[in-house]
């Protein structure tokens, strides 16, 4: 017999109980690889749609926090093209709409100049792109066309105001797949904000970072209550995805706190209950560090079930998600292997931790008093 | 069988100079002047005991209950430590020696309740003890096959503790007190819950073995029978040898 079938053995001596405390331990390491691996796609999501486009920096409104609550004036971009060291520039209009009766509650829609350097890393997959005087026509991302179930022809209407589809695309980003895009001008329209935008794209000549921050700081110079910061900064910088990191980890911490206690009753409860069979095991010259090998070995047991169980679960988690209406097309179903890595190694590691006080106890037993036990 | 070396093993070495008489010249197990105070009751389960126990002796402790015989096992099995004076195996006191190696090597413990481990088999709770012995894991249950047939429970391997005669369990216990080939056998009322057919069973198994092995056998026991199978008795009262 190896010490790993006496670990197992022992581990599998209370099956209902070892089966609750893993699966709660792998609901602990769901919650961590759901809500961490949403925020880390949604961040590189963002980082997609810049990288794409070779956008190196954006200019908002100082003092907003993010593209939504910005406003430009667009016409600003003139200035920005005249910028030595700016390559290209473009102002995008960003917001949101709803298509209630396919159950969209915010889809984002985009607001750009047919042609413009936000077209690089859009591939059209059916129809053609948006042309210079475009009015009422309007292009699908891949996930979006599929949920609003339009084709390239079809009629939608966004926001009470009909448009026609005349093309859909595919993006690097999942958030431009779940999004659509109209005429700069157009959406202007729509939402009464003529001649605004949310932000200025920028493509500098030199992407260099020592030659982005003078460019940077020249811009802000030229342009008086303008920001501008370079794309990577700009998406750690966003406050909702931060807000949508710390949110994930606050959760995923408490779901993992819960399972590491959860742990230490399950092995606390072991060893009370075995505290004769500890004190025989130190009787026959089982070493301290033995008896701390075995009972740590049977909380890596069942963290190990709970691990494969927790990978398992989020992996279902994850497609769930994005079937619910009001994550449809903004949920990224793959796992990034540093969460699931993440999040097992927390899960263990917690479990680990759940389990040493436990361990430690029964390694102290007196065997003299541990065989009395009753 | 027996593989140990003329000193023990994982000891500091110190040599103490027997007090006593003959006996204690040749004494594998020596108990000097042994106090155990409980606090927990202020109790006084020994009052200044001494005694020697010599290689390869046969020798049985009785005297009623609370009379402290078990707590002089248990101290001269280094499960306990004194209050006052000391425990010499081989001449070394066991404060100074490596007592998990003692367990392991020296001692075999036999106890009234067995304390087999429930949800191992018969051949596994034998294994139990080997994994601090010198035996490579392959070769751990082919022993412990082999130690049960030499107990006489050749057909039982796969049973569990509870699928076993009490009698088979006590049997499986001796096996297990014998996997690291000890020195010493100490047993505490091994046929104290036992019927007389068994009692009688496990009596002579215990004296068998320790002529085939050279062991050293101290028994804790109420009965009269295992009392005199010994080759001298050692009869406590109030703490106290009489």
């Amino acid at each position: 017999m190896g010490f790993i079938t006496l670990i197992v053995r022992n581990a599998t001596n209370r099956p209902t109980r070892t089966a609750l405390t893993a699966i709660g331990l792998a609901v602990a390491i769901a919650a961590v690889i759901i809500l961490v691996g949403i925020s880390w796609n949604f961040e590189r999501s963002f980082e997609a749609i810049y990288r794409s486009k070779r956008i190196d920096l954006i200019a908002v409104h100082a003092g907003s926090t993010n593209q939504l609550s910005s406003s430009l004036d667009a016409r600003l971009v003139d200035r920005v093209r005249q910028i030595d060291g700016v390559s290209d520039a473009s102002p995008t209009l960003v917001d949101t709409v709803a298509f209630e009766d396919q159950n969209l509650a915010s889809v984002l829609v985009n607001g750009w100049v047919p042609e413009s350097l936000l077209f690089r890393g859009i591939r059209i997959l059916d129809g053609r792109s948006l042309r210079p005087g475009d009015d009422h026509n309007v292009l699908l991302g891949r996930v979006l066309a599929l949920n609003l179930d339009r084709k390239v022809g079809d009629r939608l209407d966004v926001a009470g105001e009909p448009f026609t589809v005349v093309g859909t695309f595919e993006s690097e980003s999942l958030f431009e797949n779940g999004a659509l895009i109209l005429p700069l001008t157009t959406l202007q329209k729509m939402m009464g904000r003529e001649g605004q935008a949310t932000g200025l794209v920028i493509t500098a000549k030199s992407p260099a970072p020592e030659s982005l921050e003078p460019l940077r700081k020249r811009i802000e110079a030229a342009l008086p209550g303008v920001a501008v910061t370079p794309a990577r900064d700009y998406v750690l910088a966003d406050t909702q995805i931060r807000l949508a990191k710390a949110m994930a980890w606050a959760t995923a911490s408490i779901a993992m706190v819960l399972g590491a206690v959860g742990m230490l009753n399950t092995m606390l409860m072991s060893i009370f209950e075995r505290t004769r069979e500890i004190g025989l095991l130190r009787a026959v010259g089982w070493r301290r560090r033995r008896v701390l090998a075995l009972i740590l070995g049977e909380s890596l047991a069942i963290a190990l079930a709970g691990s494969v169980l927790g990978g398992m679960l989020a992996a279902a988690g994850m497609r769930a998600l994005t079937l619910s209406p009001t994550s449809q097309g903004f949920i990224d179903p793959r796992i990034p292997p540093e969460v699931l890595g993440l999040g097992l190694i927390m899960g263990i590691g917690l479990s680990m931790l759940g389990g040493l006080y436990p361990a430690a106890r029964a390694a102290a037993l007196d065997p003299t008093e541990a065989l009395r036990h009753e | 069988m027996n593989e140990n070396p003329a000193g023990p093993r994982g000891l500091e070495s110190e040599t103490v100079a027997a007090p006593e008489a003959n006996r204690a010249a040749t004494a594998i197990l020596e108990g000097r002047g042994l106090v155990k105070h409980y606090d927990d009751g202020d109790v006084e389960a020994l009052r200044g005991v001494s005694l020697a126990i010599g290689e390869g002796e046969f020798v049985a402790i009785t005297g009623p209950s609370g009379c402290g015989k078990t707590t002089l096992l248990q101290l001269l099995g280094g499960l306990d430590r004194p209050t006052g004076g000391e425990v010499l195996f081989r001449g070394h006191p066991l404060a100074a020696i490596d007592l998990d190696a003692y367990h392991a090597r020296q001692v075999g413990f036999v106890f009234q309740s067995f304390h087999l481990l429930p949800t191992l088999t018969s051949v596994e709770n034998v294994q139990v003890p080997m994994f601090e012995g010198p035996w490579p894991r392959r070769g751990r249950a082919p022993r412990a096959v082999s130690l049960l047939a030499e107990v006489g429970l050749p057909h039982r391997n796969a049973h569990r503790p509870g699928q076993l005669s009490v009698g088979e369990r006590q049997r499986v216990a001796i096996a297990r007190a014998l996997a690291n080939d000890p020195t010493l056998l100490l047993a505490d009322e091994p046929t104290g819950n036992l019927d007389s057919k068994s009692q009688d069973e496990i009596l002579r198994l215990l004296a068998d073995l320790r002529h085939r092995r050279g062991l050293t056998l101290v028994i804790v026991t109420h009965s009269p029978e295992v009392a005199a199978a010994a080759d001298r008795r050692i009869a406590m009262k109030d703490g106290q040898i009489t």
